[in-house]
């Protein structure tokens, strides 16, 4: 070990003989700039990139994720059952624990680590606007988001295929499913993200959006329990969906994938207004990062 | 070529405060340095002038850029090393560097070599590979520098590069940023609150107060030789004796603490000869004679009115002595600058006017 506060003289006289050489080359347009920060945010999400022990969390999530879903797989192989014991789509919603902590906890890491360490400045200082890089950076979420989301579908589909199920039925049911995750994706990235953008502390950003998401689907699935209970007043457990983006999914999985949930949306306005809600959801805090990227821009 | 920072009657109101008040200023190659107290408007400046905050009036165009609408264009062509901390302390210096790069627009292969040579210019050799978290102040300073640097800007704002370092470490960083104004034909625009550092540093240096420019000028403007000899000596009782000796002698001598300053009045040899063989006479160590120089500070002490071109100059800047430590002209050999202002700087420390 050297003194790292003492000049090195080898340092030195090494810098002496080359000299500084200019940059020529190309340099590329925004566009660009901000697809290698996706690409950076997405492997940063996931430890990659970065020290050791950041990449425990994601990977053991990832693995937790997916164990179910291979169990099932081999399962429904050697049993050669002729129906997956679990829908695509359901299967979100039974890792939904895992899932809201891989976002709550990898949220922070693509948002709050830039604020905290100041590292934004630098980003600001530099060609991309302020507004790209808070759409990067969530595009990086929502990227690790769906990988989290899509891989156990891939491989229950590989399964269905193997054990010589139905194609056309299975790629139906994989396809909605897909769907559906994309739209629980982007709210959970929306959510998260903007959770994470206004804290500048990892702890209190994990805190607050696994609390947001678990509280207010409890509250949901509270009502929902009681007014599925209660004949006549499913309407109001149907409304009470509209509030979190689990009972959102829930709702959309027991409408399209045949799942068996309580009070899913029972018309088609009702459906058309939990995805309505889904999408406006993740609009709205998409916006609302972007406006909060500009602030601190500008601030 | 034209100024590579030209401001015009630029202004920033927020409200409370109004932090640049109507600034006309032209920022030419080489080193600049922007010296003022804090609230100055130095910070809002360099925030302008990347095109980050909005100015309430006049304009400010970077590299023949306007900043008000071309914003992407200034910050793809200019380096900017923020006061504050700005790493990540789970990367690796390299790793960041390489993203720094890219996030300017760098292809991945170029990055990697760019920032490859850039740190090992800054001096991060081995611990480029640790994650920064660990690195000590002044590592962070050279991996804030090194990207800073790495996409070849044509201009680089450093914000206090040297805030927070010990001496060993400030010095090494002074060289970098007078190697970058100098060797990599970079322009340069460095603030510090230690003027001592800027006109070290620095070919011109600007003076804010209050938002406005107190004043703008080359660097040896404001140092021209006052004339007079330092002189330091060691004995029994010695600055008494020595200045006793002296005065009888006929020249003027002025005690300024823990030297001497000697009125180089008639022909400078014969007073330097008079020095040596007083110093002889009376059994006393010569530790130090140079020519004193006016310092930055002592433009603050003479502001607004007294002029600094119409002291004497006895002594040419640029022939002193061997006895003398020769101070070099503009642009002139940089190791033997800072090895012959070195002592200046620490008789500053101790007895500057004002402190």
């Amino acid at each position: 070990m050297t003194d790292p506060s003492t000049p090195t003289p080898e340092g030195r006289s090494v810098i002496h003989d080359l000299g500084y050489r200019p940059y020529t080359g190309t340099r590329m347009p925004p566009a660009t700039i901000a697809r290698a920060l996706v690409v950076t945010g997405f492997r940063n999400a996931f430890g990659l990139g970065r020290s050791g022990r950041s990449k425990i969390l994601p990977f053991v999530l990832l693995a937790l994720n997916l164990l179910p879903a291979v169990i099932v797989g081999g399962v429904a192989a050697f049993a050669s059952l002729d129906e997956l014991p679990i829908g695509y789509a359901e299967y979100a919603s039974t890792t939904q624990v895992l899932l809201g902590i891989f976002v709550a906890s990898q949220a922070p890491v693509l948002f709050s680590r830039d604020l905290r360490h100041g590292t934004i400045a630098l980003y600001l200082a530099r060609p991309l606007r302020s507004g790209a890089y808070a759409l990067a950076r969530w595009a990086s979420l929502l990227a690790a988001t769906l990988v989290f989301l899509v891989l156990p579908i891939v491989i229950l589909y590989a399964v269905a295929l193997l054990i010589e199920l139905d194609v056309s039925d299975q790629t139906r049911e994989a396809a909605k499913a897909l769907g559906l995750a994309v739209l629980l994706a982007l709210s959970l990235a929306g959510i998260a993200g903007l959770i994470a953008s206004w804290s500048t502390r990892r702890g209190f950003a994990v805190v607050a959006t696994i609390a947001l998401l678990v509280i207010a689907n409890g509250v949901v699935t509270v009502i929902q329990g009681i007014s599925s209970e209660s004949s006549g007043s499913t309407r109001v457990g149907e409304v009470a969906g509209l509030f979190s983006p689990y009972s959102l999914y829930r709702g959309l999985i027991g409408a399209w994938a045949g799942a068996d949930t309580p009070t899913p949306p029972s018309s088609t306005g009702m459906e058309l207004a939990y995805v309505a809600v889904f999408v406006g959801l993740s609009a709205a805090c998409l916006v609302a990062l972007v406006a909060r990227y500009r602030r601190e821009a500008t601030s | 070529m034209g100024p590579v920072v030209r401001v015009e009657h630029l202004t920033k109101d927020y409200g409370a405060v109004l932090a640049l008040d109507a600034l006309t200023l032209d920022v030419g190659e080489g080193t600049t340095g922007l010296v003022g107290a804090n609230g100055a408007g130095k910070s809002t400046l360099l925030k302008i002038l990347l095109g980050l905050i909005p100015a309430t009036g006049g304009r400010a165009e970077v590299l023949g850029h306007d900043v008000a609408t071309e914003g992407a264009a200034v910050r793809a062509a200019v380096g900017y090393l923020p006061e504050h901390d700005c790493l990540p302390p789970d990367v690796s210096a390299s790793d960041f560097v390489v993203h720094m790069a890219m996030m300017s627009g760098l292809p991945r292969v170029a990055a990697r070599e760019r920032a490859a040579e850039v740190l090992r210019h800054v001096g991060l050799a081995e611990e480029r590979y640790r994650p920064m978290g660990g690195y000590s102040t002044g590592m962070k300073q050279k991996a804030k520098l090194a990207q800073a640097l790495v996409h070849d800007p044509r201009l680089v704002l450093l914000d206090e590069p040297t805030n927070g370092l010990d001496p060993a470490a400030r010095e090494e960083m002074l060289g970098l940023v007078r190697r970058i104004g100098h060797d990599f034909g970079i322009a340069v625009v460095v603030t510090s609150h230690l003027l001592g550092e800027l006109e070290r540093v620095s070919d011109n240096v600007v003076v804010l107060d209050g938002g406005r420019l107190l004043r703008a000028s080359r660097t040896d403007e404001f140092l021209d030789a006052t004339g007079a000899l330092l002189v330091e000596v060691l004995g029994d009782d010695a600055h008494a004796r020595m200045a006793a000796a002296l005065t009888n002698a006929g020249v003027a001598v002025a005690d300024r603490g823990s030297v001497l300053s000697v009125g180089a009045t008639a022909e400078g040899l014969d007073v330097r000869d008079l020095v040596r063989d007083t110093a002889s006479d009376l059994g006393l160590g010569l530790v130090r004679l140079q020519t004193d120089h006016r310092r930055i500070e002592d433009v603050f002490a003479d502001e607004p009115e007294d002029a600094p071109v119409d002291r004497p100059a006895a002594t040419s800047p640029a022939g002193g002595p061997p006895v003398a430590a020769p101070e070099p002209g503009p642009g002139g050999a940089a190791p033997t600058a800072d090895a012959s202002r070195r002592p200046g700087r620490h008789r500053r420390l101790e007895g500057a006017p004002g402190d």
